[in-house]
């Protein structure tokens, strides 16, 4: 058993499950933002980080670690809403690049205002998980206290959005809005509120996944830490399905798996070119995601 | 048939040259180039506004566009003899740009796609003519740009199958992923490619001998074969316009508009959209493969790094701002490009602002970025869609 579980098979899978977890975040917040408002948010790794920025660097020699996460979602949310208010509302209904270049546009705004202000070197966050591996028998287990506290915290976050989405009065509302806005208008949603709650949440599930990747001992926090994280997170919400929640979360922790297992038995360089031709591949198959229902456009 | 000007025409003339002498006052590094590039803009205005009167324009369409380009492209070549070197560099930096912005141009324009992957086309083309001119260095120029053409267009092909039944965010997305995926795609191949640390050039670009003799024999070397360069990427970046200007106004083109503007309605006239999307993933792709070509060729060595995911966004930048899908604009946008980073230090030395600091490295992204959002906000077709507007409302 314990050669069982020290096995390169399972390290990988572990080690794996722990990326991906963090690619099906950036997915789902992704997918929160594009179901709500048909918006593919470009700064979605960026508008986390200066939220994690504002929360964890601001106030560090103040508060301890947990006060500081709490202080950084608070900030995500009030960025995604002021974004929404400010800048996004004046997209809606414009052609399909608009909100693109506008997005690609604010993502390089905040990474160089962020790096004007904080500059480029990693910034550590102390955190009371440790990044040593289990030994098992004298050998990793390919997950560390830290490993868990990341998987659990995404999947507390997962679980609490689909229960406000299904279960609350709040989601039921959500989904109406941006099923038919003109509908739940008319039978009292507000809607415009609804949308900038959908932004609120999508920066919410961001900061934290952002806060999640910062705490790493071996990442920090940089302004261009979530660059390569927005990748894999946009190739899971592609091939899982803009729409779908569930085919982001499946995504993303399969995507992070398997890419685990290319950069164990190929290369590190192999990793994100695997990437992209299972995006290129799924999107051939199944253009709108393997986890969509099919439906016609009218004309 | 007038071909002569009439009407408004000399005045609007008169006062864009005016204009252009100022801006040349500006940006120009010497008094000596400030006189050149405002007689030769001055002349190129004159020259396209009489030569590409309505009726000329009506009659023979193509005539009237090659007449343009000659003019333009002598008036450029002849200012390149009076600039210094650093001028003819940025010039023909600007220029190569400018030929992967109108790539870009088309591609979003024409068919309504956005790509974000066109640094990677760029670096396919830059590192095509580096790596074909390490094995064949006696290759004539002319074969081995179409050869990184041509490696663009390929690349574009493989990248554009998937995108003919993709629309616009899920493109945008891939060609991102593209970018971001170009170091590790250069890095697996480090001994075609030479890794991050890029490729020389085994011989220089040199002028031919007719030309060094224009001029007197205590001319430095790097004058000469900077402006030869200058000239080079100048012809090039003149003959791809030319190309677009056309097929802008072909059926292909129109077709393509339609596309964008309606894809359900192109369909049921019997335009193929997969075709037209491929066709102008791929035209993109190759042009934006050029403009990398060219970059090599003027820096005498190719360094990888340098086609990041920021330099596909900056592309991006450039031809939103210049104006998306106006073959005008794209020329905006590469002038921008070559005198940005002087224009952005010079302001930085003059704001007080610290050069060594973080803000003073972070300024042009922040620039670029900001200066998106409000063209996109405020002026969708950037300089030159605002520039036909108050042209179309006078004229009422």
């Amino acid at each position: 058993m314990d050669a069982f579980l020290t096995s390169r098979i399972i390290s990988d899978i572990l080690g794996g499950l722990t990326n991906g977890v963090i690619y099906g975040l950036v997915a789902l917040s992704l997918v929160l933002v594009w179901r709500s408002t048909g918006i593919l948010n470009f700064a979605q790794g960026a508008m986390p980080m200066i939220a994690t920025y504002l929360g964890m660097v601001v106030f560090a020699h103040r508060f301890g670690y947990w006060p500081l996460v709490a202080i950084a979602i608070v900030a995500g949310f009030s960025v995604g809403g002021v974004t929404e208010r400010v800048l996004v509302r004046h997209l809606y209904g414009k052609p399909e690049i608009n909100p693109i270049v506008v997005m690609v546009g604010f993502l390089i705004v905040l990474e160089g205002v962020a790096a004007a202000i904080w500059s480029t070197s990693p910034r550590g966050i102390p955190n009371p998980f440790s990044p040593i591996d289990w030994q098992l028998g004298g050998k990793p287990i390919a997950l560390s206290p830290f490993g868990v506290y990341e998987i659990v915290t995404a999947l507390v976050v997962m679980i609490s959005v689909a229960v406000l989405f299904r279960f609350t009065k709040l989601g039921l509302q959500l989904r109406a809005s941006a099923l038919a806005p003109e509908v739940s208008r008319l039978l009292g949603v507000r809607v415009s509120r609804m949308l900038t709650l959908g932004w609120v949440l999508s920066t919410g599930v961001g900061t934290i996944c952002t806060v999640l990747v910062a705490s790493n001992f071996f990442t920090g926090l940089t302004p261009q830490v979530m660059d390569g994280i927005f990748a894999f997170g946009f190739i899971a919400a592609a091939v899982g399905g803009l729409d779908s929640p569930v085919g982001a979360i499946v995504a993303g922790v399969s995507i992070g798996i398997v890419l685990q297992f290319v950069g164990d038995f190929v290369n590190s360089n192999a990793i994100i070119i695997t990437a992209l031709v299972i995006l290129i591949l799924s999107l051939m198959v199944r253009p709108n995601g393997l986890f969509t229902k099919n439906t016609a456009r009218r004309v | 048939m007038k071909w002569i000007a009439v009407g408004r025409r000399p005045t609007i003339t008169a006062g864009l040259i005016v204009v252009a002498v100022m801006i040349t006052s500006l940006v120009a590094s010497s008094v000596r180039d400030g006189v050149a590039v405002g007689v030769a803009l001055a002349l190129a205005i004159a020259g396209g506004a009489t030569l590409t009167t309505a009726g000329l324009r009506e009659a023979h369409p193509v005539l009237a566009r090659a007449t343009l380009t000659v003019v333009v492209l002598d008036v450029a070549l002849f200012a390149t003899y009076f600039f210094s070197s650093v001028t003819n560099f940025n010039l023909a930096i600007g220029a190569a740009m400018s030929i992967t912005l109108l790539g870009l141009s088309f591609l979003t324009g024409a068919s309504g796609q956005i790509s974000l992957g066109n640094s990677a086309f760029m670096g396919v083309g830059a590192l095509a003519v580096a790596i074909w001119a390490n094995h064949h260095s006696s290759t004539p120029m002319v074969a081995t740009l179409l050869l990184a053409v041509a490696c663009g267009a390929f690349v574009g092909l493989l990248l554009g199958l998937p995108a003919t039944r993709l629309r616009g965010p899920y493109l945008a997305g891939m060609t991102l992923a593209f970018a971001v995926a170009f170091s590790a795609i250069v890095n697996s191949f480090t001994s075609w490619t030479g890794g991050d640390a890029g490729l020389q050039l085994p011989t220089a670009v040199t002028p031919p001998g007719w030309l060094s003799s224009l001029f007197n024999a205590q001319t430095p070397l790097l004058r000469v074969n900077t402006m030869w360069l200058a000239d080079i990427t100048i012809i090039v970046t003149g003959v791809a316009f030319f190309f677009m200007a056309n097929l802008f106004a072909s059926r292909i083109g129109r077709a393509m508009r339609l596309v964008r503007d309606n894809d359900v309605a192109a369909e049921l006239v019997g335009v193929s959209l997969s075709r037209a999307r491929v066709i102008a993933f791929m035209v993109s792709s190759a042009y934006a493969a050029l403009g990398g070509a060219l970059w090599t060729l003027i820096n005498n060595s190719v360094s990888p790094p340098t086609f990041s995911l920021a330099l596909s966004i900056t592309i991006l930048s450039l031809v939103v701002i210049g104006g998306i899908g106006t073959i005008s604009g794209a020329l905006i946008g590469g002038v921008i490009y070559a005198y940005s980073t002087n224009v952005i230090s010079w302001f930085t030395q003059h704001a007080g602002i610290n050069s060594q600091g973080n803000l003073a490295s972070q300024l042009p992204g922040i620039v670029f970025g900001g200066l998106l959002i409000l063209t996109m906000l405020f002026a969708p077709m950037g300089i030159a869609g605002a520039v036909r507007r108050l042209w179309a409302r006078r004229r009422d």
